[in-house]
């Protein structure tokens, strides 16, 4: 019984833990743009982070160590080193777009300006980092995140037409109106909002914090395999949401208000008011996982002492690291730059960065040496050399892409 | 499993391994090796060397650009200390009592323990 608890509570925290404010802002921009031509690539991008995520999970429950450390281990310290720089740039960025994310969510409920949100926002991550336990912290944000269920709520709500979704959606056909190049810049976009590397991170400390042998390997499969999806299923929702009241009206998302404004036209106060209760805990919980994989991609490159389950004086580096990176995302915020713009950056910049962070894991996933008989099998090796070839085609393309389209305007 | 002696390639098995002290604490990365002679001196190309030290921190830096540091400037773990090759390098001695962890000690001393809450076990009741 206590098992079965354990593992729902697992693929609950999992379901919460999928959306963030990068696939919360990608996806109602997808939505009020292109309608549900776009839902294929939420589906790519979910097969491949359940594919990755279990597989850096399972390297790391095996052999005990997490995935940084075999980054460096494996390419050396130059290239590693190179990786180092442009995942913490990366995982900074999606830091700071966190935190604006739950400045908006508060301004939202509150109506105070979001820059006086910001450092708030800020300490309170620093103080769960500080001082609440691993799993505590995991649970709560992730079971708060489920609220974002309301996005699903509020689509049957609204009782769309849903075979005019489901013809927008199979086949792919984006609006007429669109162009092209921006069409796949969107694409790109939202693939590495559903791939960013740092849930990778995450995931693979996670299981060192959490004490994961070769025991818990099918926990870790179930949680991905079944909460991943699910979460899936939230971002298609926001982006159904956006599709069928912002498209018609020809609202472009720009702010956090025009995200929400499908479920206040549906539910009322009430589901407005549970879904960003909902957005402040999925933003907080991802600031959680980035601040914290800023300290793990440090830490494991130079080899310190590191995890949230130690004394912070027992890994003095990997806290004061993270500390830096706060103070580093805060003051970006202050400079009264737009959180949804950083945030629009910062997927795209991930899906440049996804090859760094995917390839070691393959390769490792199949020496011998770390991993016993737990190597990668042949269905899991196919699957993830397909995903390589598009992980290498979205990286190249994102930025191409992003130039000739202006950022997608 | 193959007993009697192993052969460990140092470049593959060594370098930018994880050093573990006694407890399974992370202490840092094999950033270099110091390589001495059957006498006890400089190793030299050709002839029979031993693995006298893991040197950490500085030794990163002349990885990453080339040069080389004064020996005597290097922080260093020996040989001596370690105890078992496995995925990662364990040593036989507590991360503590090591000069090489200097930096480490230092954030802990200086800033990390002042900060009130530092030395809170996050897994203990309260």
């Amino acid at each position: 019984m206590k098992k079965v608890f354990a593992a729902a509570l697992g693929i609950l925290t999992a379901i919460g833990g999928f959306v963030d404010i990068g696939d919360l802002v990608t996806n109602a921009v997808v939505g009020s743009r292109f309608g549900m031509s776009l839902v294929w690539v939420v589906v790519v991008g979910v097969v491949g982070i359940c594919l990755f995520a279990s597989m850096a999970g399972r390297v790391t429950a095996v052999s005990g160590r997490a995935t940084f450390e075999i980054i460096r281990e494996r390419l050396g310290p130059r290239a590693a080193g190179a990786n180092l720089v442009a995942s913490f740039a990366i995982n900074l960025l999606t830091l700071t777009a966190e935190i604006g994310g739950i400045a908006l969510a508060l301004h939202l409920a509150s109506s105070v300006e979001p820059r006086l949100w910001i450092p708030v926002a800020g300490l309170a991550v620093w103080l769960v980092l500080w001082r609440v336990k691993f799993q505590i912290m995991e649970n709560v944000a992730g079971l708060m995140g489920l609220l974002l269920v309301g996005f699903a709520v509020a689509l049957f709500l609204l009782g769309p037409d849903w075979g005019e979704l489901l013809r927008q959606a199979v086949p792919p056909s984006p609006p007429g109106t669109e162009h092209p190049a921006s069409y796949w810049y969107y694409a790109v976009a939202l693939f590495g909002a559903a791939m960013t590397p740092y849930e990778v991170f995450f995931f693979s400390s996670g299981a060192v914090e959490e004490r994961w042998t070769a025991k818990d390997l099918s926990t870790n499969r179930v949680n991905v395999l079944v909460g991943f999806p699910l979460g899936g299923l939230l971002s298609v929702a926001i982006a159904a949401c956006a599709a069928v009241v912002l498209l018609p009206a020809g609202i472009e998302v720009s702010s956090l208000s025009q995200i929400v404004l499908p479920v206040a036209q549906a539910g009322g106060v009430l589901l407005l008011a549970l879904v960003i209760v909902g957005i402040v805990a999925a933003t907080f919980g991802a600031a959680l996982e980035t601040a914290l994989s800023s300290g793990y991609t440090v830490a494991q490159y130079l080899g310190w002492s590191w995890g949230k389950f130690r004394r912070p004086a027992r890994a003095a580096r990997f806290h004061l690291t993270m500390i830096v990176a706060l103070l580093l995302g805060v003051g970006i915020l202050m400079t009264s730059v737009d959180p949804i713009a950083v945030t629009e950056m910062s997927v795209v910049f991930s899906a440049v960065a996804l090859p760094l962070t995917y390839v070691p894991i393959l390769v490792v996933a199949n020496d011998p040496e770390y991993m016993g008989e737990h190597v990668n099998g042949r269905v899991v090796n196919a699957l993830g050399t397909v995903y390589l070839v598009i992980v290498v085609v979205a990286a190249v393309a994102a930025i191409p892409l992003m130039i000739a389209t202006g950022a997608g305007s | 499993m193959t007993h009697g002696p192993r052969i460990v390639d140092a470049r593959l098995h060594l370098l930018s391994r994880q050093v573990l002290d006694v407890d399974g604490e992370p202490v840092s990365t094999v950033d270099d090796l110091e390589l001495r002679g059957p006498d006890g001196s400089e190793a030299r190309a050709g002839q029979e060397a031993h693995v006298a030290a893991i040197l950490v921190g500085p030794a990163l830096v002349t990885r990453l650009f080339g040069g080389r540091a004064p020996t005597s400037r290097m922080p260093r773990i020996a040989w001596d200390d370690v105890g078992h090759l496995g995925t990662a390098v364990e040593l036989a001695v507590s991360s503590d009592g090591l000069d090489a962890d200097w930096v480490e000690h230092w954030v802990r001393e200086r800033l990390v323990e002042r900060i009130p809450g530092g030395r809170h076990d996050p897994e203990g009741d309260r």
